[in-house]
């Protein structure tokens, strides 16, 4: 797949890799909220569309240990991200694309890709290329597969300025009986 | 305590009634008591402000209103678009309704969003006749939230709106508390010299006007939903939550600088039409805007909804907390602005491009200036001329002060929307982020991006002497209707050539204010034209009849900032042709 190609390629001098991250603050073991997944192991999809400013479907439900294929659609006429972790990464990472719009690498509808790839200094950029997110201009379409080998508090939200706090998120539910059954195995 | 449980049970019960389809109002004689004084008012079935109507976007509404005053009354439905006889301004839209009747408004709602409607008649709004509106959408929302409260506010005060008129005829400066005193020149002798503090008084002496002209009708209590600082409005929340509070300004005079005090607020709608969120720490609302925000308070504490005037000559208090009886802290007023040079760019007899504010003159000739000596002193690979570059620097800097040598405002502080070096530019009290009107941008366009088919544009005039306010110099008596046609797009030039703020208000079509984004202009009801500024708005004549047009300060539109728009042709011409009513509009 094409689209896998977006994740594997996650650089760490991303600026945004400090939001990845973040989470380690709060989970015990890494940053808590699973790892990138093999898409081998994948088994099921779960596609997600993008509008202005919401996800369809707004409430996800998995499993523990389970390896899911997101298929992630922006059907609006703004950017958005697909971000998955939890409240406090989000928090952290929304400063991050505040200065990515007043950088004007987002505008509105756009995406400035050429800016994204210059150097801020530090072996900074603002490539956006961590491995739990995707940033979506109008019509673009990139997948995430992604293990949630810990349960964990996760949310799936977009970022951009105003769009988390107006309600642009979704909840990532782990069914129980599902975990219990993984845990069990 | 009392006072807001009523208000939370009043706010259940509407859902219930808007179910029938069918509405029913009284106009009535009511009492407010904002807890500095009780005042005889006039109210909506019983009580100022009236109730608020929910409509759902798709149905037809009815609403019969019944006047039990006894003298003619209407009803205007601020924002909505609707057909021209049912926009409830006398003299316009209808003959108005007169004692004892009932009038029966019937049309369908065809948009969702925040509103409010007010009486078209006379001061009867200043006197306590406003509402809000709230319409579900008939889609979702764009944006999600847990709850949510109406927050509107007024300026009430405790003359009735004819004496106010009245005494403002008389005497201009009546209800101004703020003025410059002799005290203040001797202050400004010591801070600025004698020669420029005298020339800065005699160029505002000569133009009938006063730097602390920034309210001219002070003395009023603020109030939120009907209740004064001290009666304490309160909404309920549990931590956690998003709530969307739709803030509506129904002040006859007065703008707000509204802020919750440890609450960003995330703006997702003006005037009714969803905008792309943006966070702030405050925003100002002009009169007769609605802006709606999500707040999301996470801790168990109480929050204070604080709305200071743009004047600071007074304030509006409410409370958001986990229960009733909890009360934040109470900011202090800040300290009032006073207006500059630059707010009266506009006026007549003074050169535009003299008006450079002192710190726009200094970047300026820094900018011009380091650039030619960078030249200079590479060109000669001598350190000396540098130096001299820079004395002559300096030297440029002081010719180009002469006009800001005028006492101007010193902060930092800039918008787009405000003449460069205004003392009225809003700042964050706690230093972040206020909203700028060239931050709004359209979450959705309305309509499709065009060339506008022709420019109109507007001065807005007055004389504070005789207290006259006007459009090219024309009160709404002496002059003809302005005429449109149906289906031209039109771009309004405003340009304020006054001192004051003017929201300027149309009606039966919206106004696409030019913030510079093109398709994603947001669309607005109201728009603010600060003093010393030119501001362009795009107008789609797609509704055919006749419209009121003017400025929603109660006070300035009575005295004449107020035109009739007729649009010519579209499907409905035969209609407006036929249409006779008396001519006794001017009411705001």
């Amino acid at each position: 797949m094409n689209a896998s190609k977006n994740f594997v390629a996650a650089a760490a001098m991303s600026l945004t890799a400090t939001a990845f991250a973040a989470g380690g603050h709060g989970g015990g073991h890494g940053n808590g909220i699973g790892e990138p997944g093999k898409a081998g192991d994948v088994s099921r999809t779960i596609q997600v569309e993008m509008h202005d400013n919401y996800y369809e479907p707004e409430t996800i439900e998995v499993a523990r240990g389970e390896t899911v294929r997101f298929v992630i659609e922006n059907k609006g006429r703004l950017v958005h991200e697909f971000n998955l972790g939890t409240p406090e990464m989000h928090e952290a990472h929304q400063d991050e694309m505040k200065m990515m719009v007043e950088h004007g690498v987002i505008q509105g509808g756009t995406l400035n890709r050429k800016l994204m790839e210059m150097d801020m200094g530090n072996g900074h950029s603002m490539k956006h290329d961590d491995p739990n997110s995707v940033l979506l201009e109008p019509g673009e379409k990139k997948e995430i597969v992604w293990t949630f080998n810990t349960k964990a508090n996760m949310e799936f939200a977009c970022n951009i300025p105003g769009h988390y706090q107006s309600g642009m998120y979704g909840d990532v539910n782990f069914d129980s009986a599902a975990d219990s059954q993984a845990s069990a195995d | 305590m009392k006072n807001a449980l009523m208000a939370g049970a009043l706010g259940l019960l509407m859902p219930a009634l808007s179910a029938a389809g069918e509405y029913n109002i009284t106009v009535d004689r009511v009492m407010i008591d904002t807890g500095d004084f009780v005042k005889e008012g006039i109210g909506y079935n019983g009580a100022s402000p009236g109730p608020v109507l929910r409509f759902k976007e798709g149905e037809t509404v009815t609403i019969n209103v019944t006047n039990n005053l006894d003298e003619p009354t209407s009803i205007h439905w601020h924002g909505l678009i609707l057909p021209f006889e049912q926009d409830g301004v006398p003299g316009i839209s209808f003959d108005g309704i007169k004692p004892g009747e009932t009038f029966t408004y019937e049309f369908p709602i065809v948009q969702s969003g925040t509103y409010w409607f007010h009486s078209h008649s006379g001061f009867q709004e200043p006197n306590g006749a406003y509402g809000a509106i709230v319409i579900e959408p008939e889609g979702r929302e764009p944006f999600r939230y847990d709850r949510e409260y109406v927050v509107q506010l007024t300026d009430k005060h405790p003359h009735d709106g004819n004496r106010v008129m009245r005494n403002l005829k008389m005497m201009p400066d009546y209800y101004n508390r703020q003025q410059q005193t002799v005290g203040d020149f001797f202050a400004d002798i010591s801070k600025h010299g004698f020669v420029t503090t005298l020339q800065d008084r005699l160029a505002w002496g000569d133009m009938r006007m006063m730097k602390a002209d920034v309210e001219d009708v002070q003395g009023f209590t603020g109030l939120i939903n009907g209740k004064g600082p001290e009666q304490n409005w309160t909404g309920l929340f549990e931590p956690g939550e998003r709530i969307r509070l739709r803030f509506i300004n129904s002040s006859a005079m007065a703008y707000f600088d509204i802020r919750i005090p440890g609450l960003e607020m995330t703006v997702v709608q003006a005037d009714g039409n969803n905008v792309q969120p943006v966070t702030v720490d405050e925003f100002r609302i002009g009169v007769a805007e609605t802006y709606d925000v999500i707040v999301r308070p996470k801790t168990a504490e109480a929050y204070t909804i604080f709305a200071e005037s743009m004047g600071r000559s007074g304030y509006a208090r409410a409370t958001l907390a986990p229960e009733e009886g909890m009360q934040g802290p109470v900011p202090e007023l800040r300290e009032a602005p006073l207006l500059t040079m630059a707010d009266m760019g506009g006026m007549h007899g003074m050169a535009d491009g003299d008006m450079a504010t002192r710190d726009g003159a200094e970047d300026m000739d820094h900018g011009n200036m380091s650039q030619g000596s960078m030249e200079q002193a590479s060109m000669n690979g001598s350190s000396g001329m540098a130096a001299d570059a820079g004395t002559s620097m300096a030297g440029m800097d002081h010719s180009g002060m002469d006009h800001g040598a005028m006492i101007m405002a010193e902060g930092g502080a800039s918008d787009p929307f405000y003449a460069e070096g205004s003392g009225l530019v809003p700042v964050a009290a706690n230093g972040g982020k206020f909203l700028s009107y060239s931050d709004l941008r359209a979450q959705k366009p309305l309509y499709e991006e065009r060339e506008p088919t022709r420019e109109i544009e507007l001065r807005l005039t007055g004389n504070m002497e005789r207290y006259t306010w006007s459009i090219d110099g024309v009160k709404y008596e002496d002059a003809e209707p302005l005429k449109l046609q149906y289906g031209e797009r039109v771009r309004f030039k405003f340009v304020n050539e006054t001192m004051m703020t003017h929201p300027m208000h149309l009606h039966g079509m919206w106004s696409i204010l030019d913030v510079g984004a093109g398709e994603w202009n947001p669309v607005k009801h109201t728009v603010s034209v600060q003093p010393g500024t030119t501001v362009y708005m795009e107008t789609e004549v797609d509704a055919p009849g006749q419209w009121a047009f003017h400025c929603h300060l109660s006070y300035h539109a009575a005295s004449g900032m107020f035109r009739k728009v007729v649009v010519e042709g579209g499907p409905d011409q035969g209609n407006t042709a036929g249409v006779e009513v008396a001519n006794d509009g001017g009411d705001a």
